[in-house]
């Protein structure tokens, strides 16, 4: 076949072209827009495709194109190895699915071709960042796909909840983004002295001979985690995506749920080498991931909105993904593949789920919370029956995709737990393994809330099932988030390859991880009651789901009381969202905002303004000598002749 | 020959009774005829020194200036004529609408 490693740059030129199209063209074409921006995502699929079979197929060699941009050193490229292709690869196929989708969900907007615009936009800054073989170029795609987020989810800016929405999503980003930047500026510094094309193999292989010394490593690796924490909505910025709801639902499917999301863990991934080097590194990762699994996990528990509970569902998953890339101080890259495994199964399924909560709003009338709806398994068939298949991969059910990339996880962390020599590496495989029965305990209170049971509501009974271009994204969704299981192994040994030109056990040691096993992931002796645990865990939160509230055999609503403690911490968030705005914010950034405002205005502009008094003062006493007498004029010019003439006279120029 | 000197004295002496002139009287017409003298202070220098290095450019200048003078107080007079007109005097001292 066709070479097409040459031509990976199209992958996000093509769509971000479509972008103008879509704008200024996109209500001529065919049913008010759309149509632009799927062709262009189409064509873009095919070439990720086509690389990967290039890749996989024919084992062409791992590559990387590099355009010099200015000063020597900054570079715009793009890279082309299993791991970005993989990732191109899942999120052109997903955002088509999801562009298909929404000709049916976005049909009745007025405004269908700039949220066509806007979403190919988006696609084309997910594509350009997982294809950036340098920090500066991820990072303006970072912003780009931060600035698309913040338009998406204020897409209806007229609702006061959207507009409030896209702000708090901007500024959580953005004080992410401020230190992530911060630590790009820390590599630079480093790695400037050596004059290449700081790309990121240039900078893993310059790690190796230590020129980042190791304490101002782990001081890079926190500075971007709190950038990954801002974009993937991890502890302790991870209060923005629940509130992103307030977006059309194929936007929390395509941008919260399946790709930007995942832009942080992909971040890690990516800077995998460089975590793997940093003193702590590892471990911080791996317990803020698992911390956040848990913690997202229980605030799942008590929403009622459904998209909500999914969105905290997909910061869980997050977590996962993150505390997974963590362990690999003990498994090696082959957690890099177990991360990127999940990574892309949790976009089929969530995308999925999303897209069949998009199909259920849309039945009834943009009904959000589970309590109104009630028994719609037998008037929306596709979507309850697809909306099984995303719970069960959700779970980890046996045999879906989301059991073998969460089993693996777990694993990897109980590995990483033994391996340890402090009782702090438990907490990842503890936390995980906690997540799971929570998972499907959430999950499945959704499920049968909105599906089975007696309708509680008028729109309820009346619902109906959604058009065939909607379920029919659903079908193939649902297909992938089935049968993705079944190439686990050749996936894991296929992306964690990407790093074979590097001595990862090298880099591993700099940073004080005994890695087990780096080249090749021989099973580790995980007992089988292990193993087996978080099947067990959750099928064990699936029934658990199922005597609460498919048979009805505890009233819930006792406990549901604001006199139940727990449930009060959990309904108010952990009170994390007070502390934010009512203290941080209003107590310390606002009288800071004053303050710095204030000084803005009588410190700064007092001394500009007082310049400026100056010189008008000295121009209104000094402008008297113009007295408009030409004969007063005549004197000084006379007298000046005079001088010069003596000047002449005493140089003696001749 | 009248030496250099004379001529020179004869020159400076006009242009301080020029400057002079057109730094204290008040008519407008005056002015202009003061600096007249002091252009022609500026002439004789001119052509003295052409004499005296025996090289004719100097008298061309002069000549120039001559031309430029008559000019020059074409111009001034006519402005001064427009200046009668608009404010029936041609005293410069109180001409001093362009003051701050």
């Amino acid at each position: 076949m066709l070479d097409l490693r040459p031509y990976a740059y199209l992958i996000p030129l093509l769509p971000l072209s479509g972008f103008l199209l879509e704008l200024f063209f996109g209500k001529y074409t065919w049913r008010r827009g759309g149509i632009i921006a799927n062709i262009l995502i189409f064509i873009s699929m095919l070439i990720s495709f086509g690389i990967f079979y290039n890749l996989y197929f024919e084992g062409l060699p791992y590559t990387e194109y590099s355009w010099q941009w200015f000063y020597p050193g900054i570079v715009l490229g793009v890279v082309v190895d299993p791991l970005s292709i993989a990732m191109c690869c899942m999120v052109s196929f997903v955002s088509l699915l999801i562009h298909i989708y929404a000709l049916g969900y976005m049909d009745e907007d007025p405004s269908k071709a700039l949220y066509f615009a806007e979403t190919v936009l988006f696609t084309g800054g997910m594509l350009g960042l997982v294809l950036s073989n340098n920090l500066i170029q991820l990072f303006i795609f970072w912003e780009l796909v931060g600035l698309c987020s913040y338009l998406l989810i204020g897409f209806w800016y007229y609702k006061p909840e959207a507009a409030a929405a896209g702000k708090k999503a901007w500024l959580f980003c953005s004080v992410g983004d401020f230190l992530f930047l911060f630590g790009i500026a820390v590599v630079y510094k480093y790695m400037f002295a050596h004059g290449e094309p700081l790309t990121f193999s240039n900078i893993f292989i310059h790690l190796e001979e230590g020129v980042i010394p190791p304490e101002v490593l782990t001081l890079v690796a926190i500075l971007m985690l709190a950038g990954v924490s801002g974009k993937s909505s991890q502890f302790p910025l991870h209060g923005w995506i629940p509130d992103a709801m307030e977006g059309p639902t194929t936007v929390s499917a395509l941008i919260h749920a399946a790709t930007m999301v995942t832009a942080g863990v992909y971040l890690v991934a990516r800077t995998f080498p460089l975590y793997l080097a940093a003193p702590h590194g590892m471990m911080i990762v791996a317990i803020l991931g698992a911390f956040t699994a848990l913690f997202a996990a229980t605030l799942g528990l008590v929403v009622n909105d459904l998209k909500r509970i999914l969105a905290y569902s997909t910061i869980s998953q997050l977590g996962y993904m993150l505390s997974v890339l963590g362990v690999g101080g003990v498994v090696g890259a082959y957690a890099v593949g177990f991360s990127l495994y999940h990574l892309i199964s949790h976009a089929f399924f969530k995308a999925l789920l999303f897209l069949c909560a998009g199909a259920v709003l849309h039945g009834l009338w943009n009904t959000r919370c589970i309590y109104e709806m009630g028994g719609l398994w037998n008037k929306m068939k596709v979507t309850a029956i697809t909306m099984l298949v995303g719970s069960l991969a959700l779970i980890g059910f046996p045999l879906t995709a989301g059991y073998f990339s969460k089993d693996m996880i777990v694993e990897a962390a109980y590995e990483f737990a033994v391996s340890g020599d402090s009782t702090l590496a438990y907490l990842p495989w503890i936390f995980l393994t906690i997540g799971v029965l929570l998972t499907a305990t959430y999950t499945f209170r959704a499920y049968f809330t909105v599906f089975t049971g007696k309708p509680k509501t008028y729109l309820a009974e009346h619902a109906h099932e959604a058009s065939k271009i909607m379920t029919t994204p659903l079908v193939i969704l649902a297909a992938c988030a089935l049968l993705f299981g079944a190439v686990q192994k050749p996936f894991y040994h296929f992306v964690s390859t990407t790093f074979d030109y590097l001595n990862l056990a090298h880099l591993a040691e700099m940073g004080g991880n005994h890695v087990a096993h780096v080249a090749h992931h021989e099973h580790a002796h995980v007992p089988i009651t292990i193993k087996f645990l978080p099947t067990v865990l959750s099928l064990t939160g699936l029934g658990i789901a199922g005597y609460f509230y498919y048979n009805h055999r505890i009233d819930v609503g006792k406990y549901i009381t604001r006199d139940n403690p727990i449930y009060k911490l959990l309904w108010n968030k952990y009170y994390i969202d007070y502390l934010y705005k009512d203290i941080i914010v209003e107590r310390i950034v606002v009288p800071l905002a004053m303050f710095v405002d204030s000084f803005d205005m009588y410190g700064i502009d007092g001394v500009v303004n007082g310049i400026g008094r100056i010189t008008m003062s000295i121009g209104k006493a000094a402008r008297k000598i113009q007295t408009g007498d030409i004969q007063d004029y005549m004197v000084p010019f006379l007298i000046g002749i005079g001088i010069i003439a003596a000047i002449v006279k005493l140089l003696g120029v001749s | 020959m009248i030496p250099l000197e004379y001529y020179l004295a004869v020159s400076s002496l006009l242009f301080t009774i020029g400057a002079y002139g057109a730094l204290t009287c008040k008519n407008g017409i005056r002015v202009l005829m003061c600096l007249e003298i002091m252009l022609n202070a500026a002439n004789i220098n001119l052509v003295a020194f052409s004499r005296y290095v025996a090289n004719a450019t100097g008298q061309v200048f002069a000549a120039f200036s001559i031309a430029i003078a008559a000019a020059e107080v074409a111009v001034g007079l006519a402005i001064l004529i427009l200046i009668y007109r608009m404010y029936n005097t041609v005293d410069v001292s109180k001409l001093i609408e362009m003051r701050w």
